[in-house]
């Protein structure tokens, strides 16, 4: 594993900061740590920096900020983030009629759908960052038994609130759109709403776990979605 | 000088057309596309002869058949492609800078160069601001086009006059070229020497899958690149897809993505792509830095 970052310049105002290793907890400890640094030392020269599983990027205002920032980069020290003990409930209902891909899934990995589920839902999972869909949550820690490569042709829509897995990942599908990941269930929560400040649901380095709900009490949450419970 | 409140009525819309500003640079980490205009040279140029505040909204327009009304005086300026502009049925010369009168309405017909025109006008359309932007996303926005029926808000300029009647010329002949120039993108080094070989050698084709989101070219580069962890893309990144295909995000595209990001365009091969039509050839020429 090799924690040591490296620096390109892409374009004369696109640069990229990259680590050749895994996603996890440690490097996203890191990332956060940079986007700390960056935050307090270069804001006013760059537009954006934006996260990935094993990236940073930033779009700066000029090519002379880059050029300033690439030259001091191997003498910048930067202190890992502490990554916060939040926990947020995430209600899941696992009925076939929400997760209508449970069946072929289960019988994939040649386990039973309770079992599935089961494992879905006994873990936390990291949050890394946004992408693909504003309000969709990157995870990691997905428990191995359920990776599952992604469908080859992409359903033509998913609903929004989808909890859903491909890949190494899981996720929840913030609105409706087409997608390519398998369906396990529907969560009630509204993910990425412009009314609220900020518009998502939880911060990169804060965890998610799943909590399992009847068909009775998602009907009722459909009508009036709630804001998930912290710990 | 008075500054009011007027309308502007769509009377006839095609399909991909819509109201583009700056779009929402910085809220990437919401999981937010930047959106604005595909063609930046041309935006920034209406707002330019109009001499508007430079983050102004002006209309993006994709297809012929565009004709919209406006109930007060104001001033108008055209670019991007090129097409039959007509002023209440009748076609008029194709001067950048208009001003039109009370329920002047002006149309947009057959496209003669280029794939998208920018129409601005005097202080900027004044369509609702979300999340710090005027520009259309779907699932931001009440709407991720325009549609016929929809009434744009603006600010009359009674004395719409054109403000310097040079007759600025709109100018076509920048983008009339296959050349889009690029930059290596950050998983440039996992290619083969013969898939780099055939980016630099090869023509390649715009499909018809292509919209604000990406363009996807026709030609597939076969390639044993490996599955990547999902990171950061921007328009103008060039993905490679693990069946070949190649797609050059736009305006509007994911702000991460897991394919390798082989290419990115400079801003100028942004503006030169976004004037390209389907069927139309490219060829990719790199950047030495």
């Amino acid at each position: 594993m090799d924690l040591k970052a490296h620096y390109i310049a892409i374009t004369p105002t696109l640069g990229e900061i990259n680590w050749a290793t895994s996603p996890d907890d440690f490097l996203l400890a890191i990332q956060l740590g940079w986007l700390d640094f960056l935050e307090k030392e270069w804001r006013e020269h760059y537009y954006e920096a934006r996260q990935g599983f094993t990236t940073l990027n930033i779009l700066w205002k000029s090519e002379q900020a880059q050029l300033t920032f690439q030259k001091q980069f191997q003498s910048f020290k930067i202190k890992p983030k502490v990554l916060s003990s939040q926990i947020w409930e995430i209600p899941v209902c696992y009925a076939p009629e929400y997760g209508y891909d449970l069946g072929a899934l289960a019988l994939a990995h040649r386990i039973r759908v309770s079992e599935l589920i089961s494992i879905h839902a006994s873990v936390t999972y990291r949050l890394h960052f946004f992408g693909f869909l504003p309000g969709f949550p990157y995870l990691n820690g997905l428990p191995e038994i359920l990776h599952t490569p992604r469908k080859p042709v992409p359903d033509r829509t998913v609903d929004a609130g989808s909890v859903a897995i491909g890949g190494k990942q899981t996720g929840i599908y913030p609105q409706e759109s087409p997608g390519g990941w398998h369906v396990i269930g529907r969560s009630p929560v509204q993910l990425f709403d412009i009314q609220r400040d900020p518009p998502v649901i939880a911060s990169p380095g804060d965890r998610l776990k799943f909590e399992p709900i009847d068909s009775d009490e998602m009907e009722k949450m459909l009508i009036s979605p709630p804001y998930p419970r912290k710990r | 000088m008075s500054k009011e409140m007027a309308i502007a009525t769509l009377i006839k819309s095609g399909p991909g057309s819509s109201i583009q500003d700056l779009g929402r640079i910085g809220l990437a980490r919401y999981g937010v596309p930047h959106s604005g205009p595909m063609d930046m040279k041309s935006f920034a140029w209406v707002n330019h002869i109009l001499q508007n505040e430079v983050y102004n909204a002006v209309l993006e327009i994709a297809q012929p058949g565009f004709l919209i009304r406006f109930d007060s005086p104001t001033c108008l300026a055209l670019a991007g492609g090129q097409a039959t502009i007509s002023l209440n049925g009748q076609e008029i010369e194709k001067s950048t800078m208009l001003s039109v009168k009370s329920n002047d309405e002006l149309e947009i017909g057959g496209f003669q160069t280029g794939a998208l025109i920018y129409i601005g006008i005097r202080y900027g359309f004044k369509s609702p601001k979300v999340m710090g932007s005027r520009s259309f996303y779907s699932g931001l926005t009440a709407s991720g086009f325009l549609h016929k029926g929809d009434k744009l808000t603006y600010f009359n300029d009674s004395n719409a006059t054109p403000l310097f009647n040079a007759k600025a010329k709109w100018s076509t002949d920048w983008f009339q070229t296959d050349r889009i120039d690029v930059y290596p993108g950050p998983d440039f080094h996992l290619l083969e020497d013969k898939v780099k070989e055939k980016l630099w050698s090869q023509a390649f084709k715009i499909s018809q899958q292509s919209n604000r989101m990406g363009t996807q070219l026709l030609e597939l580069v076969e390639n044993s690149l490996p599955e990547l962890p999902t990171n950061p893309v921007f328009p103008g990144t060039v993905q490679l897809t693990s069946g070949g295909k190649v797609i050059i995000l736009g305006q509007d595209a994911q702000v991460t993505g897991g394919y390798p990001r082989i290419l990115q365009l400079t801003d100028l091969a942004k503006s030169i792509l976004a004037q390209k039509k389907p069927g139309q050839s490219i060829r990719f020429s790199l950047m030495r830095k």
